[in-house]
Parts: C-alpha cells; sequence; structure tokens
C-alpha cells in the first residue's frame, strides 16, 4: 500500500459521506449515541464502510466523531479500537486494501476558557486519549472536522501532533458569512493549521456544496497544502420531525465537478451523502476535471483567532507599550498581578492603531512562563488583534505559544546556535513568523555586510528545520545615533538589502534610534519615514506616539497603502476645524465625581494637589461626594450607570492623588477578598462591586472567576482577609458557594462572607450560611463598612 | 430591535428616564451591539404525550408542576433556542477594563437585544403553528428543572447548529442566549400567565 503523504495532493483522493446521517437511516434513535453501535451494531457500521469502499472512497472515517471521554468514560479506548477494527474488517472483505482508515475527531460540544469552562489542556488531553487509542489500533490517518472554532482545532492538532506520527487532515464548519463560529476566517484558520504542520485543510458541513463555493475559493487562494471539501446532502429541512436534505445524488455530483474545478485536492461529503452521491461524485470528478497540485502561497502572515495581519507591503504597526523596560507603571502592575491595567494599555494602543500588540512581561522576580501564559489568555479574551510574544526565556515562549490561539510573531531569535537551537523548534512545531536579530557570538556588526550576513545564516538554519522564509522576519536593529553617527545609516542600509536581496521582511525597534537625545520624538518619526523607505515591513513603536503616526499615516497616503487617503483623512481631518480642547473645568471636584465626569474630576484634582494635600482631598471632597451619590442609588433616585460614572470619576482622581504620592502607599480601610465561585464565569456583577469597594477605601484582591474553594480558603488564611465577598449567577454554582461558604468557616471562622449574584435572596443566603447578603454593590460596601467598622 | 426601554428598566430606571448623558452612552452601546450581533436560531417540532405527570418530548421525560401546567391540552411542543453571538461577550469584557459604566449598559442591552429576538423566533413559531402556542417556557421557569438544559442542548444540536455551549454548571454561553419550548394545542387557552406574572419569585429587583 502507498502511503497517503505520497499521493495526498499529488492525485485525486476521495472521503466518505455522511455516517451519522446513515446511521439514523439504518435506526440509529434520537438519543443514541451513534459511537456505542461499534459495540452493539458492529454488522451496520461495517457494512457502511464497505458500501463506501465500494463506491471508490479512498479515504474512510471510524465511527469515532464524538468518541472522548465526557461522553463514554472508560470506554475510549475499547470503542475506538473497535471502530477501526470495523473498517480494517470492511477493507478486506471489499479488497480495498489500498484505502486509508481515517481516525475521525470531532468537536467536544464545550467551548474553551476563557470564555468556557474547558482547559485548553485538558482539551488537548481529551482529544489525545482517543488518538492514542486510534493510531495504536492501526488507523492510517487522523482526520479532525467539523470543528466551529479555531482554538478547539489547535487542541486537537496538537493532540494528534503530539501522540502519533501519522498525517493530520483537519475540516472546519463555517457559516453563510464565512466564518467559524468564534469567528475565525477561511485566511486565519489556513494560517494557524499550516503554523502548525497539518498535513491537509478544508471545509465540511453546514451547507451543500454550492453554498460552499465562496468558502472554499477562499481556501484555494490562501492555502499551501492540499484543500479537502465534504460538503452536505444541500439544506436541511425537517419535514414530519426528520431532517432531510435537498439535493440528491446527480445534483450532488454536478456541483462536486465545480468545486473540483476550483482547485481542491479531496473531495467527498458530509450530512446526508451516502454511498451513492459519492460514487457518482468520483466518477464525474474523475472524468472531467484533471488533477491540479495546490501552490505554495508564500503568504507571511500572522493571525489572532479571527483576525489577520499581513506582513508587507503595508508596514505592520507593533504596539511596544507591554514591556516593563523603563516603565514604573507597569512594573508595578506585574508584580501586584494588575491584569487589567496591563489590559488596559492593550487596548489603548489597539484604539491608536496598533496592528500588532507586542507581549513582554519579563521581570527577574516574576515567574515568566506563568505570566506568559497568563497575560496571553487575557489580552485574547479582549482584543482580536494578533500578538508578539516577547521573551528571552524559551520555556516563556512556548507557554504563550501553546496557549495563543492563532499564528503569532515571535520575537525573537538570534545568529547565536544555541538561540536557533533553543527557538526553531517552537517555531516548527507551534507555527508563528519569528523574529530574527542580525547579531551573533560576535556581537552586533558594525556594517550592514555583517548584519546581512548573520540574516542569511538565520534564513538558512531555519530552512534546516524546515521552517520557511516568509516566516522570519529580520531586525536590522536600531541604535542610537547619539553613540555612533553613522548607526541609522547602518540600520537603513540592512533592512534595504533584507529587502533586495534576501527578498525578505524586516522589523526595527524604531525608538531605540534616538535613545539619550532630547525631543526623541522628532527623530523618531524622521527615522521611522526613511526606514518605511527603505523597506520596513514592522515597525515595533508606540501608537500613543503622535509624531510618529503622523509619519505612519502621510507615509501610507503617499506610497498608495491607503485608499482614498481614507485612514488619514479619518484621523486628521477633525483636527484641522475642532478648537483646542478647554482643560479648566468650572465644576469642583465633588461635583466632577457627582457628575461622573472622568477627565474633569482628574483636571480639579490636579489642581487642586497644588494647595491641598491629597488625604485631605480623599476625605473632604471624594467621600463626601461618592456618599452623597451612593446614597442616591439607596434611595432609589440615583441608578447604576450614574453610581458607576461617579465611581469611575472618583478613580480617575484617585490614580492623580496617587502618582503625587508616589512611594507611600494608599492607607486601606482593609483587605476584601472577591471572587465568582467555581463554575460560574459571568463576573460583572463582581466587578461593579470591586471598582465600588476600591473607591470606598479597600484594598480588593480579585481572585476572579471560576474559582475553585480552595484557592479562597487559601488566600483567606495566607492574607488573613477578614471579609470575602462572594459572587454566583445560577442555582447550580450557588452549590459551590455554599461549599465555599462551609470550607470557610471552617477553615477560618472569624472571616465573615457576603454573598450576591441574581438567584440570591436574602432566605437563600441564610440557607447556605452566608454572613450577609447584599443585593447590590453599595449594599457590599455599606457590610464591609460594617465589618471594619467593628475594629476601629 | 433593541428595546430601549427594556434597557434601562435592567439598568435599573423604573419610571423615570436616564439623563442626557447617560442617554448618549446607552445609545452609543446599544449601536455597537446591533453592528456586531449575529442572531441565530434553531428549532424542532416534537410530539409530546403526558401520563402519570410525566412530560415526554422527543427522548425527554420532564417531571414538572408549572410545565404540566403550560403545556396543558398541548399535543406537540416546539423546542428552539437562539443567541445573539459571542461578539456581546468580548464588548462586555472590553468595558469592563476601560469602564464599568459601558459594561453595565451593555450587559442590560444585550440582556434587551436577546429578549426581543426570542419574541421575534416565537412570534415565527406562533404564525406556522398549526394550533394555538402557549407562551414560551424556559429551564429554570419554576419548577423545570434546569438540568433539562442538556436535553435541549443534545436535541437542537446546539454548538453545531448556532454555536451554544453550556458549561458543566449549565451556564449558556455565548452568555446572551436562551433555550425554550413552546406549547402547541388544538384548544386555544385563556388566562395565560407570562413575563413576570408567571414568574414565583415576587422578590426579585427586575419586577414589574
Amino acid at each position: 500500500m502507498k502511503s497517503l503523504r505520497s499521493r495526498l495532493g499529488k492525485e485525486w483522493l476521495f472521503c466518505d459521506g455522511g455516517t451519522g446521517t446513515s446511521l439514523q437511516a439504518l435506526g440509529l434513535a434520537g438519543g443514541e449515541l451513534p459511537e456505542r453501535w461499534n459495540q452493539t451494531h458492529p454488522d451496520r457500521i461495517r457494512a457502511l464502510h464497505e458500501d463506501y469502499l465500494k463506491a471508490g472512497c479512498d479515504i474512510i472515517n471510524t465511527n469515532t466523531f464524538g468518541l472522548n471521554t465526557l461522553k463514554f468514560p472508560g470506554e475510549v479506548e475499547s470503542l475506538t479500537a473497535a471502530a477501526v477494527h470495523l473498517a480494517q474488517e470492511a477493507k478486506e472483505r471489499t479488497g480495498r486494501e489500498d484505502a486509508y482508515i481515517a481516525l475521525d475527531i470531532g468537536p467536544t460540544g464545550k467551548l474553551l476558557k476563557p470564555m468556557g469552562d474547558l482547559d485548553f489542556e485538558e482539551a488537548v488531553a481529551l482529544f489525545a486519549e482517543t488518538i492514542r487509542a486510534g493510531a495504536q489500533a492501526g488507523a492510517d490517518l487522523v482526520l479532525i472536522e467539523t470543528m466551529s472554532d479555531s482554538y478547539e482545532s489547535k487542541a486537537a492538532v496538537l493532540a494528534a501532533k503530539e501522540n502519533c506520527s501519522l498525517p493530520v487532515l483537519i475540516t472546519n464548519i463555517y457559516n453563510e458569512n464565512g466564518k467559524l463560529m468564534t469567528g475565525g476566517t477561511p485566511e486565519t484558520v489556513v494560517a494557524m493549521l499550516e503554523g502548525l504542520g497539518v498535513d491537509a485543510v478544508g471545509v465540511n458541513c453546514g451547507f451543500g456544496p454550492q453554498e460552499m463555493i465562496p468558502i472554499v475559493k477562499r481556501l484555494t487562494a490562501c492555502a499551501s497544502v492540499p484543500v479537502i471539501v465534504n460538503p452536505n446532502a444541500g439544506l436541511p429541512k425537517q419535514i414530519k420531525g426528520r431532517t432531510v436534505y435537498d439535493l440528491g445524488a446527480e445534483d450532488f455530483a454536478q456541483t462536486m465537478v465545480d468545486i473540483a474545478k476550483l482547485g481542491v485536492q479531496v473531495v467527498g461529503g458530509c450530512c446526508g451523502t451516502t454511498p451513492d452521491y459519492i460514487k457518482r461524485a468520483r466518477e464525474l470528478v474523475l472524468k472531467h476535471v484533471p488533477f491540479r497540485p495546490i501552490e505554495p502561497k508564500h503568504r507571511a502572515v500572522i493571525c489572532s483567532g479571527s483576525q489577520l495581519a499581513e506582513i508587507g507591503p503595508k508596514p505592520l504597526l507593533i504596539g511596544e507599550r507591554i514591556n516593563p523596560t523603563g516603565k514604573k507603571r507597569l512594573k508595578q502592575a506585574l508584580r501586584e498581578h494588575d491584569l487589567n491595567y496591563i489590559l488596559q494599555q492593550g487596548l489603548a494602543q489597539e484604539e491608536a492603531g496598533a496592528d500588532v500588540l507586542d507581549v513582554n512581561i519579563g521581570l527577574p522576580e516574576l515567574d515568566e512562563p506563568a505570566m506568559m501564559a497568563e497575560v496571553t489568555t487575557a489580552l485574547q479574551s479582549v482584543t482580536t488583534l494578533p500578538l508578539q510574544l516577547d521573551s528571552s526565556d524559551p520555556e516563556a515562549l512556548e507557554r504563550g505559544m501553546r496557549l495563543y490561539n492563532g499564528k503569532p510573531m515571535i520575537n525573537s531569535v538570534n545568529g547565536k546556535a544555541e538561540s536557533m537551537a533553543a527557538v526553531f523548534p517552537l517555531i516548527k512545531k507551534y507555527g508563528g513568523v519569528c523574529v530574527g536579530l542580525a547579531l551573533d557570538e560576535n556581537g552586533i556588526p558594525d556594517s550592514a555586510d555583517g548584519r546581512i550576513a548573520i540574516a542569511k545564516k538565520i534564513y538558512a538554519k531555519a530552512a534546516e528545520y524546515g521552517i520557511a522564509p516568509e516566516d522570519i522576519v529580520i531586525d536590522g536593529l536600531a541604535m542610537t545615533v547619539s553613540s555612533d553617527s553613522r548607526s541609522a545609516l547602518i540600520t537603513l542600509e540592512t533592512i534595504r538589502r533584507v529587502r533586495d536581496e534576501l527578498q525578505g521582511h524586516s522589523i526595527l525597534g524604531v525608538s531605540n534610534i534616538s535613545f539619550g537625545l532630547p525631543q526623541r520624538q522628532i527623530i523618531n518619526a524622521h527615522f521611522l519615514t526613511l526606514a518605511m523607505q527603505d523597506g520596513l515591513s514592522c515597525a515595533i513603536m508606540n501608537p500613543n506616539n503622535a509624531e510618529m503616526m503622523k509619519s505612519v499615516r502621510a507615509y501610507m497616503a503617499l506610497m498608495d497603502l491607503d485608499e482614498n487617503c481614507l485612514q488619514y483623512i479619518q484621523a486628521y481631518s477633525e483636527q484641522e476645524t475642532a478648537p483646542p480642547v478647554q482643560t479648566k473645568t468650572a465644576y469642583t471636584l465633588s461635583q466632577c465625581i457627582q457628575k461622573g465626569l472622568a477627565e474633569q474630576a482628574a483636571e480639579a484634582t490636579r489642581s487642586k494637589l497644588a494647595t491641598t494635600d491629597g488625604l485631605t482631598l480623599i476625605n473632604e471632597e471624594m467621600i463626601p461626594a461618592l456618599d452623597l451619590v451612593g446614597k442616591g442609588f439607596e434611595k432609589g433616585t440615583i441608578f447604576l450607570p450614574q453610581l458607576l460614572m461617579a465611581a469611575e470619576a472618583a478613580k480617575a482622581a484617585f490614580a492623580v492623588i496617587k502618582e503625587s504620592m508616589a512611594g507611600q502607599p494608599r492607607e486601606t480601610k482593609g483587605k476584601v477578598i472577591l471572587a465568582t465561585v467555581k463554575g460560574d464565569i459571568h463576573d460583572i456583577g463582581k466587578n461593579i462591586v470591586k471598582v465600588m469597594l476600591e473607591n470606598y477605601g479597600y484594598e480588593v484582591i480579585d481572585l476572579g472567576k471560576d474559582v475553585p474553594p480552595e484557592t479562597i480558603v487559601q488566600t483567606a488564611v495566607d492574607q488573613q482577609i477578614k471579609l470575602v465577598g462572594l459572587s454566583a449567577l445560577m442555582t447550580t454554582t450557588v452549590v459551590s458557594m455554599e461549599e465555599t461558604i462551609k470550607m470557610l468557616h471552617t477553615v477560618k471562622p472569624d472571616t465573615k462572607v457576603v454573598v450576591g449574584g441574581a438567584v440570591l435572596t436574602e432566605e437563600y443566603a441564610e440557607m447556605i450560611h452566608a454572613d450577609a447578603y447584599a443585593k447590590d454593590a453599595m449594599a457590599t460596601v455599606r457590610y464591609a463598612d460594617q465589618v471594619f467598622g467593628a475594629d476601629n | 430591535m433593541i428595546d430601549r426601554k427594556e434597557t434601562e428598566r435592567y439598568l435599573g430606571y423604573m419610571k423615570v428616564r436616564p439623563d442626557a448623558q447617560i442617554d448618549a452612552r446607552i445609545d452609543a452601546c446599544i449601536a455597537q451591539i446591533e453592528k456586531t450581533m449575529d442572531c441565530r436560531s434553531v428549532k424542532r417540532y416534537e410530539p409530546m404525550t403526558i401520563e402519570d405527570e410525566t412530560i415526554r418530548i422527543a427522548d425527554m421525560e420532564i417531571h414538572s408542576q408549572s410545565l404540566l401546567r403550560n403545556l396543558k391540552d398541548c399535543t406537540s411542543v416546539c423546542l428552539f433556542a437562539a443567541t445573539i453571538g459571542p461578539e456581546i461577550d468580548r464588548l462586555i469584557r472590553r468595558a469592563e477594563i476601560v469602564s464599568m459604566t459601558d459594561a453595565a449598559i451593555y450587559q442590560a442591552a444585550g440582556a434587551a437585544a436577546i429578549e426581543s429576538y426570542v419574541d421575534q423566533v416565537n412570534q415565527t413559531i406562533i404564525a406556522e403553528a398549526d394550533g394555538y402556542c402557549r407562551p414560551r417556557f424556559s429551564c429554570g421557569y419554576g419548577d423545570f428543572d434546569l438540568h433539562h438544559q442538556r436535553d435541549f442542548a443534545r436535541l437542537l444540536n446546539l454548538p453545531k447548529t448556532i454555536g451554544v455551549t453550556l458549561t458543566d454548571t449549565l451556564l449558556m454561553q455565548p452568555s446572551k442566549s436562551v433555550t425554550a419550548l413552546v406549547g402547541i394545542s388544538p384548544k386555544p387557552s385563556h388566562c395565560i400567565l407570562q413575563g413576570c406574572e408567571a414568574c414565583s419569585r415576587t422578590d426579585c429587583t427586575y419586577r414589574r
């Protein structure tokens, strides 16, 4: 038998058609799990395989679509082995020894964290169990199919790659907007999956062949590995409680000819298709469509789960603000584990026009791999911008790359043998575009010749690992002109030659060029223009810097990279007409807070600080103002949005005061733990309470959502906490609330517990032995005052 | 299609109107949701029987006094689910980082959005039903046990059809999603309670 890899992409191959729908036709009942039939009705499963083999299918799928531990605890191995053996028997009986057995892997039906509750590594483990069993039983390939989430796709592919050496083929299910349910597009999905090293990509289910055509076109336009198309037999209709598909075998086959002509390499069917459909489609395709292999596209792209960023011809702006070097406030946030501040930096850069966010969280005293994992996960839950994972620690890079939903940029490798040996295997395994610094064991060459030589070395080494040149960008190394006046010239020549001689892409940490000089933005902005003119593909910079953004937008407009100058006009047309912003406010600080005017509150605080000290401002203006609003809320004359706006204004004012008292920590009334209990993944209520408590002078230890009781109890013990606030949304999660309270009261009886959340009531709270029930955020503040006031 | 009044009610405004500043923010948030929401629904008709107070629908066996009352005289039901998609959850998360006020407004407007979309789906069921429809009923109403959420997820194949998944604790994701059933009867029914009036919880902040 020829190996699948020796045939895939070189000749037509045909997958089989529907399994689930065929089994229903054979009598599978509504609530029955199809995989059970591997044991209870082996004859029917084998017969279906035989029919597909007789129809001419080259790849038949085992009956293992939903076979995982969640549905079949303790039976995965035996049911999977049974499924593979049935396919093997069918091959023998039909004399189709040339056909391949695909271990069929479907989605878990669960959503991955942080949006859902299935941990990424748990998902990998679930898939791994079935894949190990299938490979052991003798499957010839792994076919992952009907995946509606790119992140889960990644978990499945990693599981396959880590647990067998079989070819891995994957098809996703797209909706009519050409997207996965969780937002992925054909372009992002292909970029990520090719990065992970799959053998073929494609589309299945969801539609009939006609509706699939736009998606197939996009797939063949971006994929460099063979493309698989397995449509349904048209669109489903419900007739008398049964689902039927509206396309007959002949119509299906005719349309498959059109699809085959789009340049795909593997075709088959999905729901509603039967051996007849595939037989006819195969006949027509073989007769009318000459086979064409897929062409390599050499696309230089990175992506998030739903957004693609192409490297060149437009310069990519990579926001540099999430990097603690020289940033006191970020260092503090990292040390205090203040993820919110880090996420704010990310969103602000996105707002300012960044295309990609650099993520560097290295501080000597931190567990960098753990932090990288946490920040990567948190960032990708709020922004769809692709990320550049930036670390000198390969372990931190790997943690981030593993959990990253997409194809990241990796910063960085350099010409040292040791560096390349550590980083290139990661790029090969997880996919990514890698920054290659033009330096090596001998340091930084002081000529473009030297830097180009190192660049060549990096490309050559990458090729040895099977990493394509388009997955490398060369850092030409911007070094300050203040210490060597030739340095900008050398850097510019380097990136020019990367473009012209190596046909490669380049990147620079732009603002390094002006280190040590006054008015750095002048040099930065002009250097950036020169660099872009010399072919710079990626600029690592601060997108909040107005001068540099002017360079970028002007360059794009002048170089025909900004259609109709739209971006330029959008950015600058208003500035011409708008009068200078009046920053002086007519309101007092107290009024600003009551009215919820954050910027004015900060401004008023700044001017007041000239004459009054921070503490007096807090006690005599801010707290009374907040209290007025709080009382209004309790009386029902002020509503939640106003309460929160006042809180945000106060927060802005506090930030100004905090800055002015740098070094001296603000006195707090006490430390409170807040957590959304285990099993609960919605935490807006808890977050509202947090804002309010902080404003009233409490230090909040926010443990987040889905927090196990043990974590809460341990933190309460470690930090000697007197008050814990718990939130739960559902009756099903109040159970974990009760458990947490019980554990807390046993281990640390002097800690009070206040509870809140959608389903809770006074009586319910009492029933689970909470010390107090708070109907809203203000009620929590009042209870905290009671708990801590009793001490004073 | 997002109901302004409902949004305000979820934010706590019962009889008063928000001031101009908040009004503008509500408008902006609603516009943003309308731009990003991705409404999807799926439905399935099934015959039903009631025997010894056990309701049987497809392979479900339901024991619920409140649902028994709702489905009195019904011979079939329409099981359905609807969602406004996952982007609303990202909007809320993003707002939580920048402004809790906007987060609270997104939360309220998102709730109003799914509610009116569900009304719309419900209307199409009423329009195409061969009989008289009862008010829609969801798991968690009265004593209709929440664990039947799993049956809805399975029977309607929710992850695949509309991208709705369940956590182990039966929370739906995207959060702005609804599952329900509508009883269909050959007989009309008078005096049907729905909305807040049908709910047994009288101490709810949002009770109309």
